[in-house]
């Protein structure tokens, strides 16, 4: 093997965005032909931004892809193609009506005399199946197959287009065990027919599973490439969470008081048809932070939206104050006494045409003194969007400019002034600090903890497990849907051990997790 | 009841269904391609407009009817080029754009009409071209008992039919008219695989444009030998409901337009039996407006029914 | 405890003058893309009269001084502006949710169709006559609208598709209506018997005694309508929770707006607002009941709405100066026959110009530039 040149070597890889982030760091990383390889690191460790390079979607800044020894340039994802690679995204490129024979050719479909030759795409179709193992009906509608053979097709797709190295993008993210258990069978396949497949996971069960080698990411830069029979899971896990920086956010005591959230048994599907959150239970108590900590895309957005009233449950209940609002609307929670600052600011949490002051009553326009009678009163409404600019030193010169003009701290402090305003019982704060500078993220914990001391019971989710450590009284760990872990924050919880939960390595047992509701 | 019936089971009755179907077709063919392009052509009235008036003058001028359906063909088309410029390079609203256009048509035909015969009403003074009938191809074809007068139809309804299965075999069998359906369905697979999304949509409304087109000419140059102020009368946007009806798919549509131009021929007919003719028409509208009720509901339950199968996995 | 941010150092007042400037300046681009807009238009028509071998300056002064050479034709300059506002107004509330109801026709075509059903049956005295028809026709309106928005909000049915269907089955009954029933046994014409006379909205003809044409205090519909329209959108929750829909449907879901309820609420609405319209032509203007009663008044409502870019202020404004258009448009009729059509194309020209955002955008973008950093 020795003598055989590396398949892909990407060396002294830098990537700086035009914000000033820099996401890849003088990033080296070598793929040996015929290997499973994992890349696995925390969210924004720059494991995206590295294959998007790869796939040509995104241009580094520094550094040469070589393939083979071969000196390359990968300036779009076609030119990627016709060298060979391919990549299978996260969210799936496919026709749901179209059949699976015809998403497979889509783009490159066969002729003959000029017009499609729909056997020749099933037999292809059929013939790719059944040589990698990847077992599809080929005259299948896309709509009428689950997600686990969804993946399948796309996988089909790439190797139809002639790739010699696959780029799985978390590919069991979607799946259920069964189905992680046939794409693991397919990639076998895959290796042993000559592939080369880029593995990306946070999932390190899987990774010491499937991979042959693994490498690791942190903070923009490559920690480490070691051979995967060589280390523990909880050595990758460390590998991952090692960190220099910890925040300090400095709180009283814990008060905690009434139960105020109660969630028992919930579950949801999504409209897709996959089961995303599976029996989840806990409480939250007025006075306390309950943090969720977690690898985005095990279910926490649904999580909070479910709570929310944006997506309705399958089974299981929610009270809020002792109120049922396992199915209510958002106003209906609303009603309850929850506010709820939502992941994605710019799809939910403002109107960007709308003025800030009519951004800040959305959910108390009907209320006086904002309406009185059949009318509303501007000059309430004024008055109230000044105190909050104050209050939350929102930089704005006027209540009545669009929202859209503020930048990404001032929208969220639009949205994080109307929320706590609405002096909710709960509070749910889903990625409160995303997309927002060092300052303004200062001002958002300061803001939670605030409301807690006031008695207010509040939901964290985030991604950034130092945020959910420094501010959370309590933490619990979602994984695959499932809660698999509730601590109390003493400061002899570290961020390795939340890790080992995080990544699935260790799990509490339901009554231990009954016991910490 | 029995003269319904009578009339109905009637040959004249069969030849009038295929007359009056022809300018639905065409135009209901076309308004498909648009929407599996993921753009609907609400401008199939106007595009039928100007090419029914283009096809009269320029087979006055030009003595050739062929020369007046090309030109009809070629002013309906790049109408239908323009609604794409301007919506899919100057961004302007699909819809508010179409209805532009169809003001423009409406009134930019009584002008030119106008403008060449100074009568604005219609150009029945001027002696225009037709497509020919099936009888000026096979002479003895009309004289057959029965079947002779149904057969007899203009050109262009027996290429109503032959472009269903074009159109049909266009949108299924060929690349481009696959690419265009999944550029309508999902754009960013499209894209992924390398389709030009811009280039398919524009595709699809040209398409649609000259299929719209055909329907004009054949108003103005088969149904009748004139063209007359708004003589479409709603045929585009009749079209527009038949894909809902026929549920989007060429044969359906087909059927659809089938449907409403049964309706149309007999309130003709019933016309002169006392049966209230504008009753008779409203029930393909209706039974729209109930398709389109039903496809939202079975949509949900489809929703519905996955996430039931879960919780009873549960 | 953390630092909390950094107390407010830039000079409000002078960046709220900015703002304003801005915001200023906005609106003269959008008047100025409007008029500029109108006006090539209008050159394009020059040109079109050019080409009928006419004298395009002889046809352009008709046009554009018809409406004011006689008193005659400013009343049907008026009279034609009342019904084109108030559809216009009845378009714009359901646009402003980004709803596209294309229903108007109808809803005027059934609203005069119900009015006239009381109005020529029912004796009422005076006032009532009046008032009675015209609540009935906005009541039919608000169903006909509230039937497209129910099956958009809760089945998300393609409005465009069943507003256009039912203006094509309302158009039919009211033919069916009008030819099997309003019209009088024996009558040789299509068209059914006056309204009692104290249905009739009087006109200024006969209450000032100068010839201002059918002109008529329908006009106070007018001016209800527009204060009307314009509380509700901007004064009220429901018109709050409209433009919060017509700004970011799942923003207004989110923050607890009942975004179906508005949805099928702002077609509602619309449509009863249009079906004055269709009183409006029915006791004002026409008295009594003829085939093709609306002509293209319901697709013009559309072109006035979206001038006005949906703002009930401005929906007067555009309404007058379309149905200003329209009757110079007559004027032109008189030397060239199709000065209708002609003011057809300009409308269109508008319109299509109007609906290509790029215009205004460009120059915006390229002035936003300008805005002094508020930013944190």
């Amino acid at each position: 093997m020795s003598t055989e040149p590396l398949i892909v070597a990407m060396r002294q890889i830098v990537k700086v965005y035009p914000n000033g982030l820099r996401a890849n760091d003088h990033v080296t990383f070598e793929v040996r032909p015929r290997e499973i390889h994992a890349l696995v690191g925390e969210n924004g460790a720059g494991k995206s931004t590295l294959m998007k390079i790869l796939y040509g979607l995104e241009k580094p800044t520094a550094g040469a892809i070589y393939l083979r020894d071969q000196l390359v340039h990968i300036d779009s994802p076609h030119t990627a193609i016709a060298l060979g690679i391919g990549m299978v995204h996260q969210n799936f490129m496919l026709v749901p009506s179209f059949t699976i024979a015809e998403n497979v050719v889509l783009g490159a479909e066969p002729l003959r005399g000029g017009v499609l030759d729909r056997k020749a795409a099933i037999a292809i179709t059929r013939e790719l199946s059944r040589r990698y193992g990847l077992e599809v009906d080929p005259e299948a509608t896309v709509d009428a197959v689950p997600v686990g053979v969804r993946q399948r097709v796309e996988i089909l797709k790439a190797l139809y287009r002639g790739a010699e190295i696959l780029i799985l993008d978390e590919p069991t993210a979607v799946l259920t065990p069964q189905e992680t258990q046939e794409l693991f069978a397919a990639i076998r396949q895959l290796v042993d027919n000559g592939k080369t497949v880029i593995f990306i996971s946070h999932k390190l069960r899987e990774v010491k599973e499937i991979s042959d080698r693994v490498s690791v990411m942190r903070n923009a830069r490559m920690v480490d490439t070691v051979e995967t029979a060589s280390v523990s899971e909880e050595q990758i896990a460390r590998m991952m969470v090692g960190r220099e920086v910890f925040l300090q956010v400095h709180k009283p005591p814990l008060q905690r008081g009434e139960p105020v959230l109660q969630v028992r048994d919930l579950e949801y599907v999504s409209d897709a048809g996959v089961e995303v959150l599976k029996r989840v239970s806990f409480n939250v108590y007025a006075g306390e932070i309950l943090g969720i900590a977690g690898v985005e895309g095990n279910g926490q957005t649904e999580l909070v939206e479910v709570i929310a009233g944006l997506r309705r449950a399958v089974s299981g209940c929610v009270l809020l104050g002792g109120v049922d609002i396992t199915r209510a609307s958002p106003r209906q929670v609303r009603r309850a006494g929850a506010a709820h600052i939502p992941e994605d600011r710019l799809t939910n949490g403002v109107a960007l045409s709308a003025t800030i002051a009519e951004n800040l009553i959305v959910d108390r326009f009907e209320q006086p003194p904002f309406t009185r009678g059949l009318l509303m009163q501007p000059r309430h409404i004024a008055q109230h969007a000044e105190r909050l600019i104050e209050q939350f030193a929102i930089r704005a010169p006027s209540a009545e400019l669009q929202v859209g003009m503020l930048s990404g701290g001032n929208m969220q402090k639009v949205v994080l002034a109307r929320e706590l305003s609405a002096r909710p019982k709960l509070l749910i704060a889903a990625q409160p600090t995303r997309g927002v500078d060092i300052g303004a993220s200062e001002f958002i914990y300061d803001q939670l903890v605030r409301a807690r001391n006031d008695g207010v019971a509040v939901l964290l989710v985030s991604a950034d497990l130092s945020e959910v450590m420094a501010l959370s009284d309590r933490i619990a760990v979602m994984k695959d849907g499932r809660l698999t872990a509730i601590f109390s924050n003493t400061p002899h919880l570290s961020e390795e051990e939340i890790g080992y939960y995080m990544l699935g390595v260790k799990h509490m047992s339901a009554e231990e997790i009954a016991a910490n509701w | 009841m029995e003269q319904v019936l009578n009339v109905v089971f009637s040959t004249a009755f069969l030849a009038a269904v295929l007359r009056v179907s022809t300018p639905l077709i065409l135009p209901a063919l076309g308004g498909l391609i648009s929407e599996l392009g993921g753009v609907i052509n609400i401008a199939l009235e106007g595009i039928m407009l100007i090419a029914a008036c283009a096809g009269v003058l320029v087979s006055v001028w030009t003595r050739s009817a062929g020369l007046g359906l090309l030109a009809g063909l070629a002013l309906g088309t790049l109408t239908s080029l323009v609604l794409a410029f301007f919506h899919l390079n100057l961004k302007a609203d699909l819809i508010l754009a179409a209805i532009a256009l169809n003001l423009l048509a409406s009134g930019g035909t009584i002008f030119v009409v106008y403008l060449v015969t100074g009568d604005k009403s219609s150009t029945s003074r001027l002696v225009s071209g037709q497509m020919p009938f099936l009888r000026d191809i096979i002479p003895t074809i009309a004289d057959l008992p029965t079947i002779g007068p149904i057969l007899n139809q203009n050109i262009l309804t027996y290429a109503a039919f032959v472009l269903t299965a074009a159109v049909a075999f266009f949108l299924y069998r060929t690349r481009p008219g696959v690419h265009l359906r999944a550029v309508g369905e999902n754009p960013e697979a499209a894209r992924s695989v390398g389709i030009d999304v811009r280039r398919m949509q524009y595709l699809a409304l040209i398409l649609s444009g000259a299929l719209a087109a055909l329907g004009g000419v054949y108003l103005s140059m088969g149904y009748v030998k004139f063209f007359a102020r708004d003589m479409t009368g709603g045929r585009g946007f009749i079209a527009l409901a038949a894909i809902y009806l026929g549920a989007r798919h060429p044969l359906g549509v087909l059927v659809a337009a089938l449907v409403f131009g049964a309706a149309e021929a007999l309130a003709i007919q019933l016309g002169n039996l006392r049966v209230p003719t504008q009753l008779v028409q409203i029930i393909p509208y209706a039974a729209t407006i109930i398709a389109l009720v039903l496809y939202a509901i079975a949509q949900r339950q489809r929703v519905a029914a996955r996430q039931r199968k879960f919780r009873q996995a549960a | 405890m953390m630092q909390t941010a950094a107390p407010i150092a830039f000079d409000r007042e002078a960046a709220r003058r900015a703002v304003l400037a801005e915001r200023r300046r906005s609106a003269l681009i959008d008047l100025g893309v409007t008029l500029s807009t109108i006006g090539v238009a209008l050159l394009m028509g020059f040109v079109a009269v050019a080409l009928l071998g006419k004298n395009p300056f002889v046809a352009y002064e008709a046009l554009l001084t018809g409406p004011l050479t006689r008193l005659g034709r400013t009343g049907r300059w008026l009279e034609l502006a009342t019904n084109l506002i108030l559809v216009g107004l009845g378009v714009s509330i359901a646009f402003r949710a980004r709803q596209f109801s294309l229903g108007g026709q109808g809803q005027m075509v059934a609203g005069a169709l119900i009015a006239a059903l009381v109005a020529i049956y029912v004796p009422l005295p005076p006032v009532l006559g009046v008032v009675v028809p015209v609540a009935v026709a906005m009541a039919v309106g608000f169903l006909l609208g509230l039937l497209p928005g129910l099956m958009k909000a809760h089945l998300n049915a393609n409005e465009i598709v069943s507003t256009l269907m039912l203006n094509a089955i309302v158009l039919r009954l009211y033919d069916y209506v009008l030819t099997y029933f309003l019209k009088p046994e024996g009558s040789s014409t299509t068209r059914s018997l006056p309204v009692q006379p104290t249905a009739r909205l009087p006109t200024f003809t006969e209450l000032l005694g100068v010839d201002l044409g059918r002109f008529n205090l329908g006009v106070v519909f007018v001016v209800l309508a527009v204060v009307g329209v314009w509380v509700l959108l901007e004064r009220t929750p429901f018109g709050y929770t409209i433009r919060m829909i017509g700004a970011n449907e799942q923003f207004a879901r989110y923050g607890g707006i009942n975004t179906r309820r508005t949805i099928a609420l702002a077609f509602a609405a619309g449509g009863a607002v249009s079906a004055l319209a269709g009183a409006h032509l029915l006791l004002g203007v026409h008295g009594r009941l003829f085939l093709d009663f609306v002509a293209n008044i319901g697709w013009d409502g559309i072109t006035v709405a979206l001038l006005a870019r949906n703002h009930p202020l401005v929906v007067p404004l555009s309404g007058l100066f379309y149905a200003y258009l329209l009757v110079g448009g007559d004027r032109v009729e008189q030397q060239a026959q199709v000065g209708s059509e002609l003011v057809q194309v300009i409308q269109a020209v508008i319109v299509l110009l109007i609906t290509a955002q790029v215009l205004g955008d460009w120059i915006r973008a390229r002035r936003s530039r300008a805005i002094p950093s508020q930013e944190g």
